[in-house]
Formats: structure tokens, sequence, C-alpha cells
């Protein structure tokens, strides 16, 4: 029988709600889904939304280790047969993952998949920072390996009735070209960006490490709290506990001024849901002007000067 | 340490409008600007640091067509000792594909390496996969999402992966092996109008893709190239920008945070 098969992200005991998006895809495509997870946790899966559970008797950090983890796939394949998709999440993991399956299977893999079309068998995937998206599909037939976007199918994971079969499968020996030494936590911040009520929040288009004391006094007299997006981040212009993202922090304040940020996805799955979103960018094609509540189309530091003006008096 | 680093070439499509061509069989490029891949700058200065410490020497390769030779230029101003381009006008699309063609070429020519690193992604496909796919390929260990290397030593590295909400995670790896090099790890070096002419002395070698692949064969295709849906989309604030700014500080107010 034909099933999908997903590969389950824990991460330091915790089933990560991304796993979702993997679950929901099959759903979509009207797939069996087989969860692949490791066995050394007790973390809590809602066992309503798969027909079978394999347990590999793993350590989380050895489970999503590539090396280990096509061992896996193989014992998987060895024990239940071909399974028609693969499925990972479109993280730091599931990306590494997932190429790696493909490479060494030599399967076909479609990476940040955000929709899926049943009718004519398409996966949409974003290109150019989602200003274009791609109708994708593997030219032969045969499993195909897919990462999906974090928030899009997890509405797709309804619950079924029945309960799922869960089998445990023998892990295999730990891989030794690659060695997991340790978790390490970000330094402690400053100021929690998580806690604030009003994010101004400066992206790339900020220009320069100059002009960030300027949108810091902005911010001062609109009694925000300042962020940014990566690119601010990566070039040490505001420090790492300030960044709004998936691999910063996620935020769901009152408000959310975005000024110079075009939206990434990554950033954008790391501020969605705040109350207000108000998107200030010179480019009225930004991706982020899909996601705000507002927009002014300008630049921003024009928008900034005029609004330190009318504050002053 | 002789490191192999791969570069790449795309369209700076950040403040651009893109429109599709062909009925969704084409994009047209023609007023668009090209730039090296963003993440290839942090691969490029992360191998160029490593040679320099380490002495050996770190290697640009890039795919593409005549063109690309730009990057490689820009590389070796950067620090890179050797520019290898391997040309093929076909766009391609499978990470796959890239990744089948750079193996052939790494085997067929017998290039010595001790590390190759990619840039986590490239901007334009957002694949996240030539990495990945070439470490397997070459049996080799694999990390992505590099952001820090603690320590080289004999036989192996200790570094640290970027994983989400802020956390990492430090792991072995044991070389040769592969690593995708994420944004942020170093800063990379500023490169003058004259450093990149100075470096076009510097000889590039150019080999042909078809001489390590005849058919370059995807596995996947584009059926169709389509704008992103539109969902609500925000409420613009448009007029002067004395009025704009009024009702943006008036939103902010009813919003009880001003």
């Amino acid at each position: 029988m034909s099933y999908a098969l997903v590969v389950a992200e824990v991460r330091r005991g915790v089933f990560e709600e991304r796993n979702l998006d993997s679950i929901g895809i099959c759903a979509l495509m009207g797939k069996d889904v087989s969860l692949l997870v490791p066995d050394d946790n007790s973390y809590l899966i809602n066992e309503k939304l798969v027909n079978t559970i394999i347990k590999v008797k793993l350590e989380e950090a050895t489970f999503l280790n590539p090396l280990n983890m096509v061992k896996v796939v193989q014992a998987v394949i060895d024990y239940r047969g071909n399974p028609d998709t693969i499925v990972f999440t479109h993280s730091s993991s599931g990306t590494e993952l997932a190429s790696y399956v493909a490479g060494y299977f030599n399967l076909p893999l479609i990476t940040d998949v955000s929709g899926f079309n049943k009718e004519k068998n398409f996966f949409y995937k974003s290109y150019y920072s989602d200003k274009l998206f791609g109708e994708f599909r593997q030219t032969g037939e045969g499993t195909c390996v897919i990462t999906v976007r974090s928030g899009s199918f997890k509405e797709y994971a309804v619950e079924k009735a029945s309960s799922p079969i869960t089998e445990t499968i023998e892990g295999t020996p730990a891989a030794e070209g690659r060695s997991f030494i340790e978790y390490v936590e970000e330094e402690t911040a400053e100021i929690d960006i998580t806690k604030a009520e009003f994010l101004l929040s400066v992206g790339r288009g900020v220009g320069n490490k100059d002009e960030i004391p300027d949108y810091e006094e902005l911010a001062g007299m609109l009694k925000a709290v300042l962020s940014g997006s990566r690119p601010v981040i990566d070039k040490q212009w505001l420090p790492k506990p300030r960044q709004v993202g998936t691999s910063g922090k996620t935020v769901k304040p009152k408000v959310y001024l975005a000024m110079g940020i075009s939206g990434a996805f990554q950033h954008i799955a790391g501020m969605k849901d705040s109350d207000c979103i108000i998107a200030v960018n010179k480019d009225p094609e930004a991706p982020i002007f899909q996601y705000a509540h507002f927009g002014i189309i300008a630049d921003i530091h024009k928008v900034r000067d005029k609004l330190r003006n009318i504050i002053k008096g | 340490m002789n490191i192999l680093v791969f570069t790449k070439r795309v369209p700076a499509t950040q403040e651009e409008e893109l429109r599709i061509i062909d009925e969704g069989q084409g994009i047209d490029f023609s007023k668009v600007p090209f730039k090296v891949n963003d993440w290839d700058n942090y691969a490029v200065e992360e191998a160029v640091q490593i040679a320099e410490k380490t002495g050996g020497s770190a290697t640009a390769i890039s795919i593409g067509d005549a063109e690309s030779d730009e990057v490689l230029r820009r590389a070796i101003a950067m620090g890179i000792k050797d520019g290898f381009l391997i040309e093929t006008e076909q766009i391609l699309h499978d990470p796959n594909a890239r990744a089948t063609l750079i193996f052939n070429f790494l085997k067929k020519e017998g290039i010595p390496y001790d590390a190759i690193f990619t840039g986590v992604q490239s901007e334009d496909d957002q694949f996240a996969a030539v990495g990945g796919i070439l470490a397997a390929k070459l049996g080799l260990p694999y990390a992505s999402m590099i952001i820090g290397i603690d320590s080289l030593e004999q036989g192996h590295m200790i570094v640290q992966r970027e994983l989400e909400g802020g956390l990492q995670e430090r792991i072995k790896i044991i070389l040769p092996c592969v690593l995708s090099i994420q944004s942020g790890i170093n800063e990379p070096r500023y490169v003058s109008i004259m450093g990149i002419r100075k470096a076009s002395k510097v000889e590039r070698k150019l080999f042909k893709a078809k001489a390590y692949d005849e058919n370059l064969n995807s596995m996947i295709e584009v059926v169709k190239w389509v704008y992103p849906p539109k969902k609500g989309g925000a409420t613009i604030l448009s007029g002067e920008l004395e009025g704009v700014c009024k009702d943006l500080l008036g939103i902010l107010k009813e919003k009880g945070v001003y």
C-alpha cells in the first residue's frame, strides 16, 4: 500500500509544531501517513492524525543526524517498502536531512513547498523571496522527497477517529563522521522583545549602520522597542536577541511596525501573529504588504524624519 | 587546508519587479541586475580565513554561463587562489542536477580538498539542498546552517549549527566534509573595484559542463511560473508624506501603544 513517510522533528523532547504541516500536506495529498519518530522521549503526539507511528530506538540528536537518518530510512524501506513521498519540515534540520536522504537514495527533491494542487499533482514552491512561485513536479515515477514550509498545511492535519498502529524498529549504531556535542542557548538579552507591546523593526532597507541610532531615537520617541530582521543582525547592527524570525524570536506585539523589511518567510513566521502590522517599504511588490494590515510605500528614511518632525512639533 | 567553495551569480531581485513571460514558461530578467548570492559571500570569506589561518588554499567554483566569471573574480579579489567555471547555458533548477554535475567534475578532475563549502541556500531558488545532496553522493559527513567554526583540529572540526528560536547545536565533524555556511558567521570583507580589476589578471579555469554530464537530466521540472496569490493585503496609506505619517501616528494611538 502506498504511504507517505513523515520524518518528525523532535527537539529537546518537544514534538515541534511544524510537524503538523508535514502531516497536513499528506492529508491534502490523500496519503496514509507513517510518522517516523525517535524513541527516547515522552513527547506528546496527537496520534489520531496519523495511520502508523514508527518508533526508532535512537536518541533525538542521533536521529536528526543525516548520516544516521539515511540508515533509518533504509530500515523503514526494508520493512515497509518504498514510500511514495518522504516529508521533512523546511527547517534547519529538515533541509539538512532531506537533501542528504535525496542524495543518498538518488531521489527527486522539492524544498520549501507551500502549496499543493491535487488535480494537477504539482507542488507550489517559492522563488525570489516569494516574489514568484513555481509549479513543480517530479519528471519520473517513484519516491519524491519534499520539505514543507511551516504554517502552510497545518489546517489540513485534522483528527481521524482511528488509532494508529505503533511499530518499533531498531536504531543503527551512531555514525562516526558527525557527532552531537551539546545544545547551546543564545546569550541572554538586555531587553526581551517578546514582551514588548510595540516593536519598531528595521531591515536591510536601513542601508547602513550609521542610520541605526536615528531609528533608535525614533523608537524611543514612539515608546517602541527596536528589533530587526536577519540581515541587520548578521551585520551586527543590532544584537542577536533583537532578531525577529525563525532563527531569532517569535513575537506577537500589539503593533509591529516594519521599516525596510521586504518579508522573507523566515521573518514573516516570526511576526505574522502580531495584532496590527504596519509595513513601510519603497517596493510596492515587497511580500510583507501581503501580511501587513497597513502599508506605506515610501522611502523609510523620509518617513522616519517626518515622524520625528511631527512628534517634536 | 584546501577548501572548495561554491559561489553563484543570481538576479538581484530585492527591489525589482519580476515579470512572467511566455505564458508562464519564462521570467523576464532583461532589466534585472545580477550579483553574488548573499550566502556565498559568507562561505567565500570563511574559506579565505581558514586558508589564511591554516595554510593551504581556497578555490572558488561556479556553475553558470560565461557571465558567472564575474563572481569568480570577486572571490579572487577576496583572497581566493583559483577560480573554476563549469560553464553551461542551461539553467539548472534541479539541485540534484547541480550536485551530480559537481560530483562528476570533482571525480574526473581529481581535485583535492579537505572541506567543501556552500552557502546555506541561493537567493533565487531557495532550495538549500546542493551541499547535502553532494555530500551524500561523495559519502561525506554533512552539516548545514554553520554559524561558527569553534576549532579546527587534525582530521576534524568542532562547528556550531543554527537551529530555530535562538538555539544552536555544537557538533564534531570529521574531515573531509561538506558544510553549508549561514549568513552572519563572519563579516565578508569589502571588495574594491580596483581589487576586482586586479583579480581579472589571475587566470580562471574554464570547464564545459557537457564534459561531465552529457544531458544534465532533471528529476523535477517547473510546469509554470505564477505570481504569489494575493492575500487580503494591506490598506495602503497614500497621499502627501506629512498626512501619511499623521495617519500612521493615528493608528498607533488607536491601538493604544502611543
